[in-house]
């Protein structure tokens, strides 16, 4: 079980780590990312290159912004800074999980900052992508 | 003019711009609906001081995405690399525009990686998002 408290900058842990769960790379979540980002490009539905289509490379962006809900509760914030590393690219049919770390956190011109680094890896370990992201975070 | 690829570039060369309209539907697509969400509850961002709901920084990273797999296409899908600052919110309703420009090409393994500075720009002209992002050439 999982209690969730209230994400704060105080409770929050430099060196805490976070493991999302499983997420299946459908052909309707990429259709579904295509609309919300306007990019149909034939490699996401057709084939590519890499023989099959594959999935944007920043599909799974989201997977890893959010590890930190998978223990709190959080109320908001924004989002300052990301780094991707494209390593493998992302196909329909993948089960994909991102594993995270908290890098540092600090506070700048009063508002809290979280800095996360992140791998996101299909149900073989390989790794997709990984990055870094720094986040604000609302006070409540 | 052909459009640009990483095969033949030259610093200084311009990417082919994307222009990208962002209306609430298109964020309830990318981020979800709830309550109490910067991205799809108006009187809740309105509470953080933003007089419609934002967009989610990330969809700036995608438009990025779609742009440097025009220029660079498998060496951007495997073995891009993008690191971007956002700099200002971008609300439901507003239009961004997605610029690059070729900045620096170096060796790396049996290839070249070349990398381009981006940025994105609202319809009043303000940078939103600024970066690099980086795809590897044969």
């Amino acid at each position: 079980m999982v209690d969730f408290p209230r994400l704060t900058y105080e409770r929050l842990q430099v060196g805490e780590e976070f493991v999302s769960d499983t997420f299946l790379v459908t052909p309707e979540e990429i259709e579904t990312y295509a609309f919300a980002v306007d990019d149909h490009h034939p490699w996401f539905f057709e084939g590519s290159p890499f023989g099959g289509p594959v999935a944007h490379p920043t599909l799974l962006g989201n997977q890893a912004l959010r590890l930190r809900h998978s223990r709190y509760t959080v109320p908001g914030g924004l989002h300052a800074k990301m780094e991707f590393e494209f390593v493998e690219p992302i196909r329909p049919g993948m089960r994909v999980r991102s594993r995270g770390r908290v890098l540092d956190k600090y506070e700048r011109r009063g508002k809290p900052y979280m800095v996360t680094e992140f791998t996101t890896e299909d149900e073989t370990g390989a790794v997709l992508v990984r990055g870094r992201f720094t986040q604000m975070l609302f006070r409540d | 003019m052909a459009t640009p690829t990483i095969h033949d570039v030259s610093i200084g060369q311009a990417l082919p711009s994307l222009v990208k309209e962002i209306p609430q539907r298109k964020i309830d697509a990318y981020s979800g609906v709830r309550p109490r969400y910067i991205h799809s509850d108006a009187d809740f961002a309105r509470t953080k001081g933003f007089r419609a709901p934002l967009a989610q920084a990330m969809m700036s990273t995608a438009y990025v995405s779609e742009m440097m797999t025009h220029f660079a296409g498998t060496g951007f899908v495997k073995g891009g690399k993008l690191s971007m600052a956002f700099i200002k919110p971008v609300l439901a309703g507003d239009r961004l525009t997605v610029h690059g420009v070729v900045k620096e090409t170096r060796p790396e393994g049996a290839g070249t990686r070349v990398v381009v500075e981006v940025w994105c720009q609202n319809q009043h002209g303000e940078k939103t998002a600024v970066g690099t992002a980086s795809g590897l050439a044969p």
